[in-house]
């Protein structure tokens, strides 16, 4: 007979672990059969089973293998410079004592808008005869530029769109980190006469690891996973500068209706991105402690 | 102070989900109304693009309910999510659709598949008469091999759109005569074309550009180019329906369009979409652009063109436009077939097709081009009806969708300079030949 304390816990958790099990379990076995097959939208059902084939053809695809590096490039280059931004913004957050209501408010507003109409929004914003940035820089004497439509400024045009909609993210998140902070070491520091920059290094970076960590790998798993911004402002456009690892699968599954060939990229960027996660998991062991 | 710490944490990543979620949740609503099955029925869903020729249809089909107290529910979407909307419908057992509408483009891959009901039966049996159609868009999205799947909805055969005052104006005209020794007129041929567009932008410099063009992948660049393309005497397949999209014809094509993106068109135009390009020209910043015949009506219209009454509209210099169209089916697995054909069957007769030219709506039908009340209402029908019987279309083929993005990946890329001109064709035709 189960106790009843094991009868109560079978009941609250069974309902979960079945809407799990139809919501997440099932997609996911699903699209992994049926990467190992030819399956098409074209066709019903799976198509011929085809071994190993899609997971070779990812591998000899030119594009995908291009669109695998300029979403690396992209991923780097966000996370970092959203880092280096949030963590200061947070800390000087974290420091003010009035107004710290206001200004939470107007910096979480990008973070709510949803990615389409962050594109929407900044295309007509950058429009480069009409829009108001161009118009702006043209007051300052500046020259105005094509942004999305010049094959050098197109990718860091996206990079400067997602920095200002995920910047958000990472201040909140990391400020809420700092607030949790205990007091007694930043005391103890300034009894033995720490500068500033020492107590940050000393104190506040080491207390703040596991939260900087699980922020960075928030964000890196979301910018790999970038699709919406780049479908909206370029398209992969101008040429395949922009073209991320996202986009690409998605349009071998809905314009070339390949659904067996884009499961089998999406394992193999699940695989990545599982990788990394492990990574970071590593590197937040051990407790944090200052030092 | 810990525990407002994770409250906070709690928060955002609430909130970030949701903000997640929200963008891929859109209407749901052609799947409540697919209940009521069987013969007559009493409720018939469309899905259609958001587009102003379906606003007209939306404005008539009160009408029909009247007439008959069957119910039309019109689903008007965003182009980009038509096609996955309408593929895993037309692959179901029933599809939720009584009607749909299908791009030219779609034409190949739909009746390869076999997802559209042939209309022959219906045709032959009330008579319906479609050779009032004009040839070139009945052969598009009307018959495919001697099978009737489609009834021709609205046309958007590309044509030149051009500033009446700016080519009129004789300071201009003069100073190109001083340098070129010809008339500055409406272009005949591609390359004067390019360099009139190069001298205006060139004489007006940022107030007014040559011409505006759309240069983001995959649609709008593929089918600007397009027009180019055939003009050139360019065309995809030979004869024995090899590639020759590499051949003198589209380098040439493809040569002038880089030539008139990089010195006549605005800054960023290779980034331009269809909308950004229209607004260009609608805010009087360009003295022609490449485009759907049916946009001079938008842009005679004073409330939403700067431009209106100053605007008309040629054939593409060269000639041969690419011609453009949506058709009317019938998906093969339809509830109610009868149904969906006598809602066809009227909104396609002559006095509804008037009916809805007459709002603004873009014909296919010869009768309703030629009609009186309607040219007088569009003067500008009789070189409209031109610029259709000259112009062609994409190849009928199933992978009609797969050639636009190759297509367009590749011009982008031609044009962005991260290939050659003739590496971006080749490379086209040899994925163009790996079709099956």
């Amino acid at each position: 007979m189960l106790s009843v304390k094991r009868k109560q816990f079978l009941i609250f958790i069974v309902p979960s672990l079945l809407v799990l099990a139809v919501t997440v379990l099932y997609p996911l076995v699903y699209s992994f059969i049926m990467s190992f097959t030819s399956s098409s939208l074209k066709v019903r059902g799976f198509g011929d089973f085809v071994g190993l084939d899609n997971y070779i053809k990812a591998f000899k695809d030119a594009y995908f293998i291009k669109s695998g590096w300029t979403t690396g490039l992209f991923t780097v280059i966000v996370v970092t410079l959203e880092f280096v931004f949030g963590l200061s913004v947070a800390l000087m957050l974290n420091r003010i004592k009035r107004g710290k209501k206001l200004f939470f408010t107007i910096i979480i507003v990008p973070m709510l808008i949803t990615p389409v109409a962050v594109g929407l929004i900044w295309r007509l914003l950058l429009h480069p005869d009409l829009g108001i940035v161009n118009y702006l820089l043209g007051v300052v004497g500046l020259e105005g530029q094509a942004w999305l439509g010049d094959a050098k400024l197109a990718m860091m045009t996206v990079v400067l769109i997602d920095i200002w909609h995920q910047v958000p993210f990472m201040i909140l998140l990391l400020l809420a980190g700092l607030v949790s902070l205990p007091g007694e070491p930043y005391e103890a520091a300034t009894i033995d006469g720490a500068s500033r920059l020492q107590t940050f290094w000393n104190v506040t970076l080491p207390l703040m690891k596991e939260t900087i960590i699980v922020a960075v790998l928030f964000r890196v798993i979301t910018a790999i996973k970038t699709y919406d911004l780049i479908y909206v402002l370029t398209k992969g456009g101008p040429g395949t500068t922009t073209e991320v690892i996202s986009y690409h699968i998605y349009k071998q599954a809905y314009t070339f209706l390949n659904t067996g060939y884009s499961s089998a990229m999406s394992y193999l960027l699940l695989l990545v991105i599982m990788l990394l996660s492990v990574v970071f998991v590593r590197l937040g062991r051990g407790k944090a402690q200052a030092r | 102070m810990r525990k407002h710490g994770l409250v906070l944490m709690a928060i955002i990543l609430t909130l970030s989900l949701l903000s997640a979620c929200s963008s891929g949740n859109k209407s749901n609503s052609s799947e409540s109304s697919a209940a009521s099955g069987g013969k007559g029925k009493k409720e018939l869903n469309i899905l259609m693009e958001s587009v102003p020729d379906t606003e007209f249809v939306k404005q008539v089909v009160d009408k029909y309910t009247a007439e008959t107290g069957v119910k039309i529910n019109i689903e008007a979407v965003n182009y980009a999510s038509m096609h996955e909307k309408l593929v895993p419908q037309l692959l179901n057992a029933t599809s939720s659709y009584d009607l749909i509408v299908v791009d030219n483009y779609w034409v190949g891959e739909f009746t390869d598949a076999g997802w559209m009901e042939p209309l022959d039966s219906f045709i032959e049996r009330d008579r319906f008469d479609t050779s009032v159609y004009l040839k070139s868009l009945f052969n598009m999205v009307g018959q495919v091999d001697g099978t009737t799947y489609m009834l021709p909805f609205y046309n958007y055969a590309m044509s030149l759109i051009y500033r009446t005052d700016v080519f009129m104006d004789p300071e201009l005209k003069s100073k190109y005569q001083a340098e070129f020794g010809r008339e500055l007129t409406i272009p005949e041929t591609l390359e004067e074309y390019v360099n009139i567009s190069k001298f205006i932008t060139k004489e007006k410099g940022s107030t007014m550009y040559g011409s505006v063009m759309m240069g983001l992948r995959p649609d709008p660049i593929s089918v600007e180019w397009l027009n180019y393309l055939y003009s050139s005497g360019g065309e995809f397949f030979k004869e024995d329906g090899s590639p020759r999209i590499n051949d003198a014809n589209a380098l040439k094509a493809l040569e002038l369009y880089i030539d008139n993106m990089k010195n006549a068109a605005p800054k960023g135009a290779a980034g331009f979409g269809f909308d950004e390009a229209f607004n260009v020209f609608a805010q009087g910043n360009a003295a022609s652009f490449v485009t759907y015949n049916w946009m001079l009506n938008k842009l005679q219209d004073k409330e939403e063109s700067k431009v209106a009454g100053l605007v008309n509209v040629a054939e593409v210099p060269g000639g041969a436009s690419l011609n453009g169209g949506w058709g009317w089916a019938i998906p093969k697995n339809a509830e109610d077939k009868e149904a969906s054909w006598q809602f066809l069957k009227w909104v396609e007769s002559f006095e509804i097709a008037k009916e809805r030219a007459s709002l603004g709506g873009s014909p296919t039908r010869k009768d309703v081009l030629t009609d009186s009340d309607v040219l007088g209402q569009f003067p500008h029908y009789v070189n409209v009806q031109k610029i259709i019987e000259k112009s062609k279309m994409i190849p009928i083929i199933p992978q009609a969708p797969q050639l636009i993005e190759i297509l367009g990946r590749e011009l982008s890329e031609a044009v962005s300079g991260g290939k050659s001109p003739q590496d971006a064709l080749d490379t086209i035709a040899k994925e163009v030949k790996e079709f099956e």
